[in-house]
């Protein structure tokens, strides 16, 4: 706690730990829905473990923050309103199919592989010890959904067709993982970010869009028109969040 | 070579295997065995996965909803634990020569059974206790006994799942005296829940039965009959749910010190038939909603087994 | 030659433990060879003998013991034992007698 550097401001350091922690949060509670009904067993067992570790890096993040906000990391997952998320616009789309959960994870690991990169290299000794543990521990999500990757790809034409469409769909979103934060300029100068996002999103843009252009993914340019970071907007999220939050709120303070 | 001769060495390797069996002898997956034991330990494992796997979605429901990050990440773990069971056993009856896409087909046009416990709804956080301690905890009074099985891959299995069915009931027992250590409300929670399931509950090892009648007995597939599996039940956890101060909806519930038994209410057997044999008040919704996901992953399943049909 | 690994069960019900390896120039001399190198003091009630080249080996610690912590999924991530002294505690000053024998 004390070799956080100095001059940082409690709200640029939340705009970092929320934005990565509720990326990791909701992509987890969605995967997690696949637990119990997945296209075969042994995926549905894979994926839950997939799920499990994201939703277990989200509470990592928390924690990271508590000690500086003072609220626990409970009450970051379920005590805020759906618009008080930060995750990206890639995340606030419900599970959907099978195709659908691999290309968003596709796109969310590999882009996630970057930024943690990145962040290992952090001025802040926690965050780039906590980030350098997630790579050892996405390194499997990586492998895992590169065989899918392939596995799709060399599918017959309706599935391949599927999977590609799935990714061209979600590309935009995917780029808002590396929407400027509004702290950034505080947290580029103390360190603790280590590169701007722009550059770690032109860095995972170059290795990912030829590997997609070169599986014919129609990659469309970029269009962001909606806010950075908005995930919590979609309608879909709003769902989720009355199942997430449901227990929860039946009696605020009380511990279960 | 006669026939007579032929029936007459069956008979001879017949009864050299079930004297094998009988002297707690075991049998591997690539053994000769009757054709009747075969059937018999693949309907009893079949059934064990089916119920491993029907039994996930009642807890699924609240995947979700977990009310704190631990509890969530617990309860995953613990539902996933469950498919993993499924994988296991559904792999333990494939070898004695039945396909899981075929026990999956049964399963799920009611063709054969699952435990009475997976065919009632959840109502409330505390039915995710309720299910992790009790009822998890009299699966495992009856799966404990079932190491010792003479089918010796399902007593392998056995000595693995038990030790994951010990984590559920430790998650199931922390949920509960979570929230019987707090509010008035939670504590109502708990007793709503455990009034319901206590009949199911009760119901689960299935009525008394003839020891000598029960091929599964004979043959070893299991070691214990129905009644002994619910003493045992009962014998450990009534005081546990006793002394944390909660009620169990049974006036007659007591232990009788004279014959060493704990005397309760007869259980509704009737109720049982009906509800494992496809009526219950869930039954055909969670045999639909495992036929829709089915369904709707078979495009998957396609690709993955590399029969993806050609686009037309 | 070929190297086959050797598992082994030595009483019946247990699981099949490696043993050792062998060389061999076949597979069917390999299960030969497999029975005097590994049972002849009828040490084994049966043997698999496996090419080595069909055997996929896990071993990275990331795998297999990930760096986060998952003691949600093992017996010492519960403790129980305050709770249970507060429950019973709660329920004697309750005196909820018909909860009871």
């Amino acid at each position: 706690m004390s070799s956080l550097p100095a001059g940082i401001s409690h709200d640029a350091l939340a705009d970092l730990l929320l934005a990565l922690a509720d990326d990791e949060l909701v992509l987890g509670y969605w995967d997690s829905e696949w637990t119990g009904i997945a296209p075969l067993l042994e995926e549905d067992v894979a994926m839950s473990s997939m799920a499990q570790d994201e939703i277990g890096h989200a509470l990592a993040y928390y924690s990271l923050l508590a000690p500086h906000s003072g609220i626990d990391p409970d009450a970051y997952a379920f005590g805020r309103t759906p618009p008080e998320y930060r995750f990206a616009r890639l995340l606030g789309h419900a599970r959907t199919d099978w195709g659908f959960t691999i290309a968003r994870r596709y796109l969310y690991e590999t882009a996630d592989a970057v930024r943690l990169e990145s962040l290992s290299r952090s001025a802040w000794p926690e965050l780039a010890g906590l980030t350098a543990k997630m790579r050892r521990e996405e390194a499997y999500h990586l492998l895992h959904l590169e065989t899918w990757f392939t596995t799709f790809m060399s599918a017959a034409p309706s599935a391949a067709e599927r999977f590609r469409a799935n990714l061209a769909q979600l590309w935009p979103d995917a780029l808002d993982l590396f929407a400027p934060l509004p702290g950034e300029d505080e947290l580029l100068r103390c360190g603790i970010l280590p590169e701007p996002m722009s550059t770690l999103g032109a860095r995972w843009e170059a290795t990912v869009r030829p590997r997609l252009e070169a599986a014919s993914v129609a990659v469309p340019l970029n269009s962001a028109t909606l806010p950075p970071r908005s995930g919590g907007q979609h309608p879909d999220f709003s769902w989720l969040w009355n199942e997430m939050t449901m227990v929860y709120r039946l009696e605020l303070g009380a511990v279960w | 070579m006669s026939v007579a001769t032929t029936n007459h060495a069956d008979a001879e390797r017949r009864a050299a295997f079930f004297a094998h069996v009988a002297a707690g002898g075991k049998v591997e997956a690539t053994d000769w065995m009757p054709d009747d034991y075969r059937t018999a330990v693949l309907r009893f494992v079949e059934m064990h996965a089916n119920s491993e796997l029907m039994g996930v979605l009642p807890e699924r429901e609240w995947l979700l909803r977990a009310p704190t990050l631990k509890r969530k990440l617990a309860l995953t773990s613990k539902v996933q634990d469950e498919v993993g069971h499924a994988q296991i056993l559904y792999r333990v009856a494939e070898d004695l020569g039945k396909s899981r896409e075929a026990m999956l087909d049964d399963l799920m046009h009611g063709r054969t059974k699952f435990h009475n416990v997976f065919h009632y709804p959840t109502r409330s956080w505390a039915d995710v206790g309720v299910i992790a301690w009790l009822i998890d905890a009299a699966a495992i009074v009856a799966q404990q006994a079932l190491r010792e099985s003479s089918y010796a891959p399902y007593a392998r299995a056995m000595k693995r799942i038990c030790w994951e069915e010990s984590v559920h009931i430790l998650h199931g027992r922390d949920v509960l005296l979570t929230m019987v250590n707090g509010t008035a409300a939670q504590r109502e929670m708990v007793q709503e829940a455990l009034n319901r399931w206590w009949g199911p509950l009760m119901q689960m090892h299935g009525p008394p039965s003839d020891p000598a009648k029960d091929r599964d007995l004979q043959w070893k597939i299991k070691s214990k009959h129905n009644e002994e599996l619910r003493q045992e039940f009962l014998g450990v956890y009534v005081p546990r749910i006793w002394e944390i101060g909660l009620t169990i909806p049974d006036p007659n519930l007591r232990y009788d010190e004279e014959t060493q038994r704990w005397r309760y209410t007869e259980p509704d057997w009737a109720e049982l038939r009906h509800v494992v044999t496809g009526h219950g008040p869930m039954s055909q919704a969670r045999l639909d909603f495992r036929l829709l996901n089915h369904a709707e992953t078979a495009w998957v399943r396609d690709v993955v087994l590399g029969n993806g049909r050609q686009a037309a | 030659m070929q190297v086959y690994e050797v598992f082994r069960q030595e009483r019946e019900g247990e699981p099949m433990a490696h043993s050792g390896s062998l060389l061999a120039p076949s597979a069917d001399l390999a299960r030969q060879y497999a029975r005097d190198f590994f049972s002849r003091r009828n040490e084994a009630l049966r043997l698999w003998v496996v090419p080595r080249s069909a055997i996929a080996e896990v071993d990275d610690s990331d795998w297999l013991k990930p760096p986060f912590d998952h003691s949600y999924r093992v017996p010492a991530g519960y403790n129980i034992v305050e709770k249970i002294r507060t429950a019973k505690a709660r329920a004697a000053q309750a005196g909820e007698s018909e909860a009871g024998p």
